[in-house]
């Protein structure tokens, strides 16, 4: 303090006395409040949502979260605060750290609220013109009662069509439809609350008025069939009429809105039309809901509509009364406007933090699909507002203790004082963990609930509310309540995650997360316009009002039954309809709808379903079953005697395992809708064709009976480790370890892999001749008779593996092993070149390589410049950094990469690819994208892909630590097929600022390895990649991708992903999106197919080409010399070679999975004249220009044709043509 | 188009590469001032080539220079002035022997006597080296008239001359079967390497001053003493050695750990109390201030409209 004194008086000399005087007492509750928050911040840490039951008196500090915005505002933002915070400032800073996430959450979220609700600069014409629609509306002249058919006749010729639902009145009714001016008026739901919350693509705020229909009109028993409801749409349509009625002096535009197309729970909607300033509430963007409404004192007696009562007689058999619960929920929905809004305002009275809440979690639902949208919507969240405020109410009041299950624990009410973000989490953590569909929650209500909790067995998910009226989960299906569990679950893991790896406010609260294709593992789009249900009651369908709501909820049913625990969601979605015209009475039903499922990786893929036992009791659960699954069921006999009714699914090889999910809800689609495979759009197998070999390469390799695929790959690595192992007593030191580190041997090379054995190789086209090798590494135990030479110990690896090749030949018969010398580019000394190439006798490739640990040191000593002699020695050479330098280093960052990243890299991916199942199939997809726009491997290591695609599937790190069944509820990030993992990665690259870097949690918490040595040295890549043992995340992206193919793939990455939303339209061919537009390069090398290694693996390949044998002439003369080149690739070659060799000139792009084509971008600057330098390190030509001027200059500029032509020269045999793209 | 005949001093050759492309490489005759150069590529009959196309054979040089007269040889990459590109001068590393030093790789092949052992080179095939585009190369006449003439040689654009190495395709593989030299060879290559290795370093004992167990002396009378063995390499002992992390770094390591103390205590006075709870409640609020500018920031940037 004193220091801090001195400092003042320097400042401001003049008013010392009086600083100093002001100084103490800030001072002095500046330390009484940290005290106080100390205290407190040790309860408030624990967020939990256990934890958030306060006492009252907490609850009373806790509260103030207002007053912080107003005090923050003396200080400038950014400007250096000079003083201490006052009290009231600390308390504002304490209460946003400890009651929310963080500091900056809380900013984010007051700067977020305001721009979702509606602006109050508007709302006067609202109101305006409410005022007189109240005084309207009273006035409608009374229409006597008469004939429901009459009237409705009479209403149409105003074009007003009467909506009367399911079952429809006849001409021989005897009751009567009349209109009587309402008793009341009032606003209702969130508009009257001020806690509206602004809906996507632009929908409209809703203003939601309740006109109480007078109790005059009904009678007791109008309960019944629907009699109630056709009263209520008379009084709907006749206010329908006189408010379109010119007469009537309202601009507006009127439609129909019927809720969850349930034509019961139409409501009449008011549209603004643009006229003068002063009624016109267009700008405001809202709209006026017109509901009728029943009074508390209505004649319809309540305790009929208990969910368990039959209120549809239609049959003359008086003994079946099926409950209707449906129909009595729609019903007591006439009640309740006015008992949700009183509700919500208690509510909001209690806690101040209510609005906030409520506004918070309907944004995040919205973000979600949970609410009205032009986009796919999760079905049965439409008007889904009361829905929210019940949530709400249900964790700040409590639930309902049950009277007839004493041991059941029930949800305590939260303290009051609890923060926005806290209610927002709690109510997540509610909707995560309550198991809906299995116990019905009860709102504490003040008088007790009217119905038990046994009546609501009809409904599938229950809420009650409050005033005890309704489920205000009636009509949601089942999927999409499991849906919104799992949302939350996902939203609770987010913000719980520990590290901070991009701000979780965006993820939460700022993204669009409605995308089909990151949120659901499969996606099945279904044409239900040729539905046919199989079987339907009609007491069903009256039941849940139409024809269409039936099958939706019956759908909806038997799709999850199919699936039954394979996945944790299966929901079904749709757009939500449109507000149709007043004349049509009925509402629109969408024809399209999406079943998207998020599976449960434990169950998903199970080949056999089993059912009851064939001698079972219980007949009525055989019996389902078989209807369930019709012909698919049989009764089977299982290896430990038990004869079991049961279904199998079929799949012939491991990627259609992937699509046992997708089968059974086809067949469910088949067997009880009708619907034929046409009318389902799935995509999974256009994304495994883009995997495989062609068909008429692959039928090959199994009419050869070789062993494939990776389990193949690992079979021939063991057989060659242990050939090697056995040769102990014949080679000088012993083989201490073998690591592979090839993507054969873990699971993520793009193309199952497969040996070329000569046998095959004779009858494939020479083409297709690719052997791919695999990679290893030899490590022997450690010797002093090693060279303590870098050049000198190239060359005994050069013995080791000539001494290894003849006794690896000697001893296994069929085994070829050749020693290859480098890779044929000029390379230095002491760098590691030479490998051991062996192919066995099965035809699998493989290249090994040595690795001794003294390179590392004497590696270092070169590159350490300081000198190893003490300075007083005199040095007779100067220590020249020079060619040895740069070869050092070189070596050294090879070194590192080759031998201690790679292996170490091998064992995370291959631990994941087992951990994940979708995890390999995401890699494989990614691979084989980027490779098709040209960019793998030339530009992006395999490596960096599989890291990059790591990043989806450990999270934080935290799930590789922990054991498995806690892993289980720890995996809603996870995506669970290659498909939807696909999508991510897409979505990631898109977005991703690669400046900020990613940190992959690659090993897991378990390794606390320090960081592995990394090579230091100039890097082009702009891709920082980093894990826990590669802090600088350069490892695998020093060579690329630069600044400008970092650009490339974030634009393909976004073309991709707008193509990849065609998904919704139903229009999206996976096959297009691997096909690379070639527009914007400069020239475009076109190979000759016929001279590549790999044709069989482009993404296109003409299948002619495949297909046919011996067309072509040079034909046979291949066949002679039918050798096996493992790696042969020799336009990859080429590839490599131009790339280094004009690598300041142009960039070059090329699918090294069978590319026939590559594409060149020239370096903009060399376009440019420029003077002539000696090393310019471009092919030149004098800048021609007609003044002496440019001569005397020596300016010089590309030579593009030349070069084109030493390329066309250096590919002599290879490239079939040079096209040049003139820009436009 | 006709472009100037020289630039910067360097004379421009055309040549065609089909008769509608054309290549254009600068000469200019070489003249360096350091001996040791001249002795390589003398002046007066060197010239100086830049821009030669990547995939240039010896060959296809001294067949473009023939009207000008004898090419004695054909130097690529003569002392690559930037360090850092991989492939400076090792055009034969492959059948080159262990060189030590890289500077006059010709010059010690003449004077190795017949008592070293010789390496057997891996084959050598005749395959084209493909360097980086616009290198240059040097290009040494018999005699100086040459040169002349190669320098006063019309601007009229020449073909390219093709030498037998194979391209493309053929030349991929050529290389790719290179590579694979027969095992024996192999053998026989490591082995006289090895062999070549262990003379060398049996040379360099015997060459070395540092005969263990004799101290070193200096013209002054000093004694050397430096560290090595289990006895160091001055017999006798008595004498500390410097440990190698001193050598290093130039600093003892014995009190290099020790923290140092710091001559107040902390906490000790009120005031320091005091300074530390204030400089805490400042850290506070200034983190404060910084979130609220970042999102101020954001929403400058209209974030904060989800939809």
């Amino acid at each position: 303090m004193t220091q801090n004194l001195k400092r003042k008086r320097e400042n401001q000399l003049a008013s010392r006395k009086t600083r100093k005087v002001e100084e103490e007492p800030d001072d002095e509750t500046a330390l009484d409040v940290e005290e106080h928050g100390g205290n407190s911040g040790a309860e408030d840490g624990l967020s939990d949502y256990g934890d958030m039951i306060e006492d009252d008196a907490e609850a009373e500090w806790g509260g103030v979260t207002g007053g912080q915005a107003d005090v923050g505002e003396e200080h400038r933002p950014g400007t250096k605060p000079k003083k201490p915070p006052t009290g009231e400032e600390l308390r504002a800073i304490k209460d946003a750290a400890d009651l929310f996430r963080s500091g900056s959450f809380k900013l984010q979220i007051d700067a977020l609220l305001p721009n979702i609700r509606p602006k109050a600069s508007r709302i006067p014409p609202l109101d305006r013109i409410l005022l007189s629609l109240h005084t309207f509306l009273m006035g409608i002249p009374s229409v006597s009662p008469q004939h429901p058919l009459e009237a409705a006749r009479k209403l149409l010729k105003k074009g007003v069509a009467v909506p009367y639902s399911l079952p429809l009145p006849t001409e021989d009714t005897n009751w009567k439809v009349a209109f009587d001016s309402p008793s009341d008026i009032t606003l209702a739901g969130s508009w009257a609350n001020k806690v509206s919350v602004k809906l996507k693509d632009g929908l409209k705020f809703g203003v939601d008025l309740a006109v109480e229909m007078p109790n005059s009109l009904f009678q007791e028993k109008d309960y019944l069939n629907g009699r109630f409801f056709h009263k209520r749409s008379f009084y709907l349509a006749t206010i329908a009429a006189a408010i379109q009625n010119p007469k009537s002096g309202f601009n507006v535009e009127v439609y129909y809105e019927s809720l969850l197309e349930d034509v019961r729970l139409t409501k009449l909607v008011l549209i603004p039309k643009s006229d003068g300033p002063h009624t016109d509430f267009t700008k405001l963007n809202a709209q006026v809901n017109i509901i009728p409404v029943l009074s508390p004192s209505s004649p319809i007696p309540l305790h009929r509509l208990s969910p368990s009562h039959s209120n549809i007689r239609i049959s003359a058999n008086e003994d079946a009364k099926p409950p209707t619960p449906l129909y009595n929920n729609a019903l007591l929905r006439s009640f309740t406007p006015k008992s949700h809004l009183l509700t919500t305002y208690s509510l909001k009275e209690e806690s101040p933090a209510f609005a906030d809440a409520l506004t918070l979690l309907r944004i995040w639902a919205n973000q979600r699909g949970f609410s009205e949208g032009s986009r796919f919507c999760v079905r049965g969240f439409e008007g889904s507002g009361p829905f929210w405020v019940g949530l709400l109410a249900l964790l700040m009041k409590g639930e309902e203790p049950r009277a007839s299950d004493s041991k059941y624990t029930k949800r305590r009410p939260l303290g009051k004082g609890l923060s926005s973000y806290q209610l927002f989490k709690a109510a997540l953590d509610c909707l995560a963990k309550h198991p809906f569909g299995k116990s019905p929650l009860f709102v504490k209500a003040k008088d007790g609930h009217r119905f038990p909790p046994e009546e609501y067995e009809g409904h599938e998910a229950v809420l009650v509310d409050s005033g005890s009226f309704v489920n205000l989960l009636s009509g949601v299906p089942l999927g999409s309540v499991k849906l919104l569990q799992y949302e939350a679950s996902k939203t609770l893991e987010i913000l719980n995650e520990t590290t901070i790896t991009g701000d979780p406010f965006t993820e939460v609260f700022l993204k669009d997360n409605r995308d089909l294709s990151t949120r659901f593992d499969v996606v099945l789009r279904v044409d239900l316009s040729s539905a046919k249900p199989r079987s339907s009651s009609i007491q069903t369908t009256l039941d849940s009002g139409s024809t269409s709501t039936a099958l939706m909820s019956s759908l909806g049913s038997l799709v999850s039954r199919g699936l039954g625990d394979r996945v944790q969601a299966a929901a079904i979605l749709h757009p939500s309809p449109a507000a149709r015209s007043v004349s049509q009475a009925h509402p629109l039903v969408p024809d399209v709808i999406v079943i998207g499922l998020v599976l449960d990786p434990q169950n998903a893929f199970r080949l056999v379903d089993h059912g009851p036992a064939a001698d079972d009791e219980d007949q009525v659960a055989l019996n389902d079953f078989r209807e369930l699954w019709g012909g698919k069921s049989e009764l089977r006999r299982f290896k430990d005697g038990r004869i079991i009714e049961s279904v199998v699914w079929e799949v012939k090889t491991a990627d259609e395992r992937a699509h046992v999910p997708a089968m059974i809800v086809q067949h469910i689609l088949k067997r009880h809708f009708g619907l034929e495979e046409d009318a389902v759009q799935s995509w999974q197998s256009s994304f495994d064709s883009v995997l495989r070999l062609p068909e008429s390469i692959s039928s090959k390799y199994l009419a050869s009976g070789v062993s494939t695929g990776f389990k193949g790959a690992m079979t021939a690595f063991d057989n060659l480790v242990k050939a090697i192992k056995a040769l102990d007593d014949e080679l000088p030191l012993t083989l201490s370890t073998v690591s592979p580190t090839s993507e054969l041997l873990r699971y993520t090379s793009v193309f199952s892999p497969v040996p070329l054995p000569a046998s095959l190789a004779t009858s494939m086209p020479p083409y297709t001749r690719y052997l791919t090798p695999i990679d290893i590494v030899l490590e022997f135990e450690k010797s002093s008779k090693w060279p303590d030479d870098l050049r000198a110990i190239q060359k005994i690896k050069l013995a080791f593996f000539e001494r290894l090749a003849s006794v690896l030949m000697e001893s296994v018969s069929g085994l070829k092993a050749n020693v290859v010398i480098g890779a044929g580019m000029q390379e230095s000394d002491i760098i590691d070149k030479a490998y051991l190439e062996i192919v066995t006798s099965e035809g699998w490739a493989f290249s090994a390589r040595i690795w001794h640990d003294r390179e590392a040191t004497l590696l270092d000593r070169i590159i350490d410049d300081k000198q190893k002699v003490m300075p007083h020695i005199a040095t007779t050479k100067e220590v020249k950094k020079g060619k040895d330098y740069s070869e050092g280093l070189l070596a050294k960052e090879l070194y590192i990469r080759r031998f201690i990243h790679a292996p170490h890299h091998h064992r995370a991916i291959a631990a994941l690819c087992h951990r994940f199942t979708a995890f390999s199939g995401t890699v494989r997809l990614v691979k084989r994208w980027l490779a098709s726009h040209w960019l793998l491997q030339g530009h992006i290591t395999e490596e960096a892909v599989e890291i990059i695609c790591a990043h989806f599937f450990v999270g934080d790190g935290r799930k590789l630590a922990i054991d498995a069944d806690a892993e289980q509820a720890a995996s809603h990030l996870v995506p669970s097929s290659k498909e939807r993992g696909f999508a991510t990665v897409v979505q990631f690259l898109a977005e991703w600022k690669w400046e900020d870097g990613l940190f992959v949690h690659l090993y897991g918490p378990k390794s606390p390895e320090s960081s592995k040595p990394t090579a230091k040295g100039p890097t082009e890549g702009v891709w920082s990649i980093s894990t826990e043992v590669d802090s600088d995340g350069r490892m695998w992206t020093s060579h690329g991708p630069d600044m400008v193919v970092a650009f490339r793939v974030r634009a393909l990455a976004k073309a991709t992903w707008d193509y990849l939303q065609g998904l919704e339209q139903g229009q999206l061919n996976v096959q297009s999106m691997f096909i690379h537009p070639t527009d914007d390069y400069d020239f475009i090398v076109q190979l000759d197919p016929m001279a590549l290694a790999r044709y069989h693996h482009n993404v296109a390949a003409d299948h002619s080409f495949l297909s046919k044998q011996g067309k072509y002439a040079n034909q046979q003369q291949w066949e002679v010399n039918a050798d096996v080149l493992p790696g042969f690739d020799p336009a990859r070659f080429l590839f490599s070679d131009l790339q280094r060799i004009y690598a300041d000139t142009f960039k070059i792009f090329f699918d090294p999975y069978g590319g026939d084509r590559f594409g060149g971008v020239w370096d903009p600057t060399l376009r440019q004249p420029r003077p002539f330098r000696v090393l310019g390190g471009f092919s030149s030509i004098p800048f021609a220009k007609e003044s002496d001027k440019a001569k005397e200059k020596g300016l010089v500029t590309l030579n593009e044709e030349a070069i084109l032509g030493e390329i066309e020269r250096l590919g002599t045999g290879l490239i079939k043509r040079i096209t040049v793209q003139s820009k436009s | 188009m006709s472009p100037a005949s020289s630039i910067n001093g360097f004379t421009l050759i055309p040549v065609l590469y089909t008769p509608s492309t054309t290549h254009y490489i600068y000469a200019r005759p070489h003249s360096s001032s350091k001996a040791e150069i001249h002795s390589v590529l003398p002046s007066g009959r060197t010239l100086f080539l830049v821009n030669i196309p990547p995939d240039t054979t010896e060959r296809e040089l001294i067949l473009l220079f023939k009207h000008c007269g004898t090419v004695e040889r054909v130097v690529f990459d003569f002392e690559a002035k930037e360090p850092h590109h991989e492939e400076a001068d090792s055009e034969d590393d492959e059948d080159e022997d262990m060189e030590e030093s890289d500077e006059q790789p010709r010059k010690r092949r003449k004077t190795s006597k017949s008592d070293i052992p010789t390496v057997t080179p891996l084959p050598s095939t005749s395959l084209r080296t493909l360097r980086r585009t616009g290198r240059p190369a040097h290009i040494v006449f018999l005699d100086s008239s040459s040169l002349d003439r190669a320098m006063s040689a019309s601007s009229k654009p020449r073909p390219w001359p093709t030498s037998e190495e194979p391209r493309g395709a053929a030349h991929y593989r050529a290389l790719y079967a290179s590579l694979r030299p027969p095992l024996d060879v192999v053998r026989e290559h490591a082995d006289t390497s090895i062999e070549l290795y262990e003379y060398q370093l049996a040379k360099e004992k015997q060459k070395s001053k540092y005969l263990k167990g004799d101290a070193i002396v200096d013209e002054d009378g000093f004694t050397l003493v430096t560290r090595g063995g289990a006895y160091g390499k001055t017999l006798g002992g008595g004498v500390g050695v410097a440990s190698k992390r001193f050598q290093r770094a130039g600093e003892s390591g014995r009190y290099r750990t020790k923290k140092k103390e710091k001559k107040e205590k902390e906490g000790f006075y009120a005031f320091q109390k005091a300074e530390k709870q204030r400089s805490a409640l400042m850290d506070l609020k200034k983190k404060w201030e910084e979130d609220k500018a970042k999102v101020e920031k954001l929403k400058a940037s209209r974030r904060f409209k989800p939809y």
